[in-house]
């Protein structure tokens, strides 16, 4: 799976990665004049520079994560998602840092650095609140060059202020990578009984009908997850809706294939 | 339909229970943690909306439950055509024996759903005795069998009428009257003091003895008169006593006043004890009073004695109401008369006090004031089988039976009905249960 990320940068070396409008100050060796004898238009070559890139994994540990239950949790899947991920980067010799509520580990590369990434992944437990926006800054500031920003989520946080804090990131040359975790049921709300809806991080609770307040629900539940798809492509991030009944090996590579097209 | 125990038809009132229990305990919606409510819209819950509609069946259920069970308690008991033939079928018999009879129901009868026998020495305590054990007895045909020889007075028709109407009542002879018999008859007034008469009849013979009663002589009739005639009074009484009269009742007493002949003229002056004695005189309302003047104006001896006298009662108020003539003197005025009183029969005599008419009147008075003892009952003859049929009736059939003496009533069904009902809630709860787990367990494993 080595080779399967690219690098942010795009530079002038061996491989070509796509043309480009001439700008002034490009350097004039680039140009390829042929193009420019058949169309008439002045286009710049680029190629795709090969280097070791560090990654940021921020990883959601809200309550919200702690969904549906045992065995397999929202939070259980991410983590087991997240690791696959920093085996793979640290596999291609690249960093790879964490930032998961109070564990934050710098990017780097090396196994026994991964030894720790893993370990302390496997120490984390999903409770209280989160900031998807906080944490997607902190991210992005602690990567000291452009880097690879993957973040694993439900996203139920306030959107606007995540989604200016991934703006950020991006504008600071970070590739944005956003996996949203969700369950089935959370998507569906199978239920027909009468239950009292306890909030996992805040605690607050509404009972009602499950049956009755599920088509608003449902549409509510799909309004939301086009939004994110929406704004996540237009914004340029590449998005990856995870339902936790897909086996992880099979999302992730879905994940690596929609990458590499 | 009766209720034997009709004060538990108010626990009726428990059947709100299991309503107010339906109504009150609502089916608490379970916790459900969840990532968030932010796309959960309220809405009604079904456990409010349908509730009651849901569990109507098993509401039913407990209510019919409740209301069997407060039915059984209640007694209930259907008066059917079936029943009242059942137990009119059946017969209590009690039998009234005189103490040492005996009487046996024959083969050909059929045997009475109770029978019990009342031996006693007068047959009438029996019959009583008998009446208030039949009182006691389950529904059924009631009927009285008084087996007697029945000589004359054992039975009476005050204790015919004693027996309510709808007891039978069914006369058996038996044995043989006894040969002799020997009754109390009355107390008699002696110079001795008071003696009670026994009588003894054997066949055709009467025998009598005297018993020495150990109470005072209580001479029933006052005597008004002069100082001078109280001397002839006394040896009046005494005379009167040594042949021997019945007594009286303590109520019954009477008051003779002898009133003195005229000194001068037609006008009469009376003294003041004479005056006393007679101004109460009054006319005769009660019957006692009537059938002594009666007595007394039929008594022989004294008529006898009246006209030996030469004056009788000059006074012109003796001549009419309320005063009634009970013998005349030679002069063919009343020697004699008499007036009834609040205290008793007046008798105004112009008898002197040493005159033979006064003992004889004193006599004539004292024997009509008692109580004439009547020997015919006491004689050894049996009772006219005449009577005996008269007396006889058949046992009526049961119309208003005695609550309490119900021996088997419909509750058993209303328990059994209880019991079923008791079953068919358990299976119908228990069926909800299952459902309600089964539905959760489907999604429990649908979560997982």
């Amino acid at each position: 799976m080595s080779g399967l990320h690219r690098s942010p940068f795009h530079g002038y070396s061996a491989e070509f990665s796509q043309y480009r409008h001439y700008r002034p100050g490009d350097d004039l060796k680039y140009v390829d004049w042929k193009l420019v004898a058949r169309t008439d238009r002045v286009y710049t070559k680029q190629f795709r520079e090969t280097t070791n890139m560090a990654s940021a994994i921020v990883l959601d540990t809200s309550g919200s994560m702690d969904f549906p239950g045992p065995p397999v949790t929202k939070f259980r899947y991410a983590v087991i998602a997240a690791a696959a991920l920093a085996h793979l980067i640290s596999g291609q010799g690249d960093a790879v840092g964490l930032l998961a509520g109070e564990r934050v580990l710098t990017p780097r590369a090396g196994r026994q650095h991964l030894r720790a990434l893993l370990a302390g992944l496997s120490s984390l437990t999903a409770a209280g609140g989160w900031s998807a926006a906080v944490n997607v800054r902190r991210a992005s500031e602690r990567l000291k060059r452009r880097g690879l920003l993957l973040v694993l989520s439900d996203f139920y946080d306030d959107e606007e202020q995540t989604l200016v804090e991934l703006r950020r990131a991006a504008r600071m040359g970070h590739e944005v990578v956003l996996f949203q975790i969700l369950s089935r049921d959370e998507i569906e709300l199978p239920y027909r009984r009468d239950l009292e809806f306890a909030d996992l991080e805040s605690g607050r609770t509404l009972a009602i009908n499950a049956g009755l307040a599920r088509h608003q629900y449902t549409d509510a539940m799909a309004a939301f997850l086009e939004r994110w798809h929406s704004r996540a492509g237009a914004e340029g991030f590449q998005y990856s809706l995870i339902v936790t009944d897909t086996p992880p090996e099979r999302a992730l590579r879905n994940f690596l294939l929609a990458r590499r097209r | 339909m009766l209720w034997l125990n009709p004060s538990a038809l108010f626990a009726l009132a428990a059947v709100a229970a299991p309503i107010v229990i339906h109504i009150l305990i609502q089916r608490r919606a379970e916790r459900f943690p969840f990532p968030t409510l932010r796309f959960l819209q309220p809405t009604r819950l079904a456990a409010i909306r349908r509730h009651l509609l849901e569990d109507l069946p098993l509401l039913a259920i407990r209510i019919s439950l409740v209301a069997a069970a407060v039915a059984a308690l209640a007694g209930p008991l259907l008066l059917t055509s079936t029943r009242r033939q059942l137990w009119d079928r059946r017969t209590v018999r009690a039998i009234v024996t005189e103490t040492g009879g005996s009487w046996a129901v024959g083969p050909e009868q059929a045997p009475p759903l109770r029978q019990e026998t009342f031996a006693a020495a007068i047959l009438a305590d029996g019959i009583r005795r008998a009446i208030l054990w039949l009182d006691t007895a389950p529904p059924a045909r009631r009927e009285i069998v008084i087996a007697s020889a029945f000589p004359i007075g054992s039975i009476t028709d005050a204790d015919i009428t004693a027996v309510p109407a709808g007891i039978g009542l069914r006369f058996e002879r038996t044995g043989s009257l006894p040969s002799t018999r020997t009754v109390a008859i009355g107390r008699l007034l002696t110079p001795d003091g008071v003696r009670r008469r026994e009588v003894t009849l054997t066949g055709v013979q009467t025998a009598s003895r005297d018993v020495a009663a150990r109470e005072p002589v209580s001479w029933p009739i006052d005597v008004v008169s002069s100082e001078a005639g109280r001397p002839g009074i006394d040896a009046a009484i005494a005379a009167v006593l040594s042949q021997h009269v019945w007594a009286a009742a303590p109520d019954r007493r009477a008051r003779v006043v002898l009133v003195p002949p005229p000194t001068s003229g037609v006008v009469q002056a009376f003294t003041a004890a004479v005056v006393s004695g007679l101004a109460d005189a009054a006319p005769i309302i009660q019957p006692w009073m009537a059938d002594a003047v009666a007595r007394i104006a039929r008594d022989p001896d004294l008529r006898a004695a009246a006209v030996r006298v030469a004056d009788g009662l000059a006074d012109a108020r003796f001549a009419a109401a309320p005063w009634q003539p009970l013998a005349c003197a030679a002069d063919g005025r009343p020697l004699a008369v008499a007036a009834g009183s609040a205290r008793g029969v007046v008798v105004a005599s112009s008898a002197p006090a040493s005159d033979v008419a006064t003992p004889v009147l004193l006599r004539s008075i004292a024997d009509a004031i008692a109580d004439v003892p009547d020997l015919q009952r006491a004689e050894v003859v049996p009772i006219a089988d005449a009577a005996l049929q008269r007396w006889s009736r058949p046992p009526l059939p049961v119309t208003a039976p005695a609550i309490e003496m119900i021996d088997r009533d419909d509750r058993r069904w209303l328990w059994a009905a209880v019991l079923c009902l008791l079953a068919l809630e358990s299976w119908v709860r228990r069926a909800r249960s299952a459902q309600a787990s089964q539905e959760r367990e489907t999604e429990q494993a649908r979560v997982a």
